[in-house]
């Protein structure tokens, strides 16, 4: 009935540690408002739980989208800088396209003006 | 001992002279070797951990850019989830750090300052609370317990079964009658369950130096369908450990607590115990 779940182990060097099991613990834990000295800028921050249920959704999606081989968060404007940037090149490689198909469509009138 | 190279290397790697602002993870009497805090990483935006001096005491710091960590930009950040990930842990690698090389007083997650002399005068401000919160952390680390209601097997649903009628007036007062008598046992369940996490607490707190509590994490974050009854901390002395571990198997024991499930999870650095008593 007892589940016992690593913090970090040992002196083992452990980048990851917390396991994503425990990452509503580690939130818990670091963004706890038990200040012992505070900073000098101030965040604005959701609620702690609003945050980390939403975390928590976002795990589980994208567990689930990797499990299902879809990595819509790579490619995702929102979620990482270099879907946005993809996202420019996809949309200017887009208006190019059409500005091709434009010029083309321009010169076949012009051809049948002459 | 002055770490604190001109200008960090990270950032001079790439823009010169762009701005940045101090964040802090720890407060040590025992920082890490240079090489250890070389081969930390903290936030990837940002340069290497460094030791800043505060009176006989050490915060552990890195320089990261103010245009990622000021008010606003963070503030966007760490309201969406994957940066907010990225955050917590980076800020954990940071504390880990430190934690490998002694006692610690981990600093909240994004706890920055504009400048070295801020970040010192912070500390040097509150020298004596925070050198007598490291002496009581020492040597000691933390537990999270997590105390939920087990799921019932079978919701004792009976609507279908006993009930005949349900439509006649005799048959709404039997439906009442069975409806109270449900919410009744729910109650009854939901209060032994409660007595179950009051006693697992009473247990665990004999082997600890000092227990807190988490607010419960609401059945959206857990995922369950029952309540979360306990979410407790405990800060364990390392010569204790063994006997909380022990507590923790009589406590998880098949048949004695049988309306609960426990978690557990650690040893973690003491971060629910890093909170100055008074207050001050």
């Amino acid at each position: 009935m007892t589940d016992i779940e690593r913090g970090y182990s040992g002196l083992e060097p452990q980048p990851y540690a917390p396991v994503t099991g425990n990452l509503a613990d580690l939130l818990e834990r670091v963004l706890d408002k038990g200040i012992v000295i505070a900073g000098d800028i101030k965040i604005d921050l959701l609620d702690i739980e609003l945050l980390t249920i939403r975390l928590r959704l976002f795990i589980a999606s994208v567990d689930t989208a990797k499990k299902a081989g879809i990595d819509w968060w790579e490619t995702d404007p929102a979620l990482s800088t270099r879907a946005a940037r993809d996202a420019l090149a996809e949309e200017n490689a887009r208006l190019r396209a059409r500005l091709d198909d434009l010029e083309g469509a321009a010169d076949e009138t012009v051809e049948a003006v002459r | 001992m002055s770490l604190h190279p001109a200008v960090p290397p990270a950032a001079a790697a790439d823009e010169v002279g762009s701005p940045t602002v101090v964040c802090a993870f720890a407060v040590t009497r025992t920082p890490p070797p240079d090489h250890a805090l070389v081969s930390a990483t903290g936030h990837e935006e940002g340069g290497p951990l460094r030791v800043l001096r505060a009176g006989n005491l050490c915060l552990i710091v890195q320089d990261v850019p103010a245009a990622l960590f000021d008010s606003a930009a963070l503030t966007e950040r760490l309201n969406r989830p994957d940066d907010l990930e990225r955050c917590a842990r980076a800020h954990h690698r940071g504390v880990e750090a430190v934690f490998r090389a002694g006692p610690v007083v981990p600093l909240p997650m994004a706890s920055l300052y504009r400048d070295d002399h801020s970040a010192a005068r912070a500390v040097t401000a509150r020298e004596a609370a925070l050198a007598a919160l490291l002496d009581r952390l020492g040597g000691r680390t933390e537990w999270a317990v997590k105390v939920h209601a087990v799921e019932a097997d079978a919701p004792a649903d009976d609507s279908n079964g006993t009930g005949t009628g349900t439509g006649t007036g005799t048959g709404g007062r039997a439906y009442l009658s069975r409806a109270s008598a449900r919410r009744r046992a729910r109650q009854d369940a939901h209060g032994k369950a409660l007595a179950e996490a009051e006693a697992v607490d009473a247990e665990l707190r004999r082997h600890a130096v000092a227990a807190t509590r988490h607010r419960p994490q609401s059945e959206q974050l857990t995922g369950r369908r029952t309540p979360q009854l306990l979410n407790a901390a405990y800060l364990v002395d390392d010569t204790e450990r063994p006997a909380f571990a022990a507590a923790l198997e009589r406590v998880g024991a098949d048949g004695r607590h049988t309306t609960v499930e426990i978690h557990v999870s650690g040893p973690w650095i003491p971060y629910s115990f890093a909170r100055l008593e008074d207050g001050s």
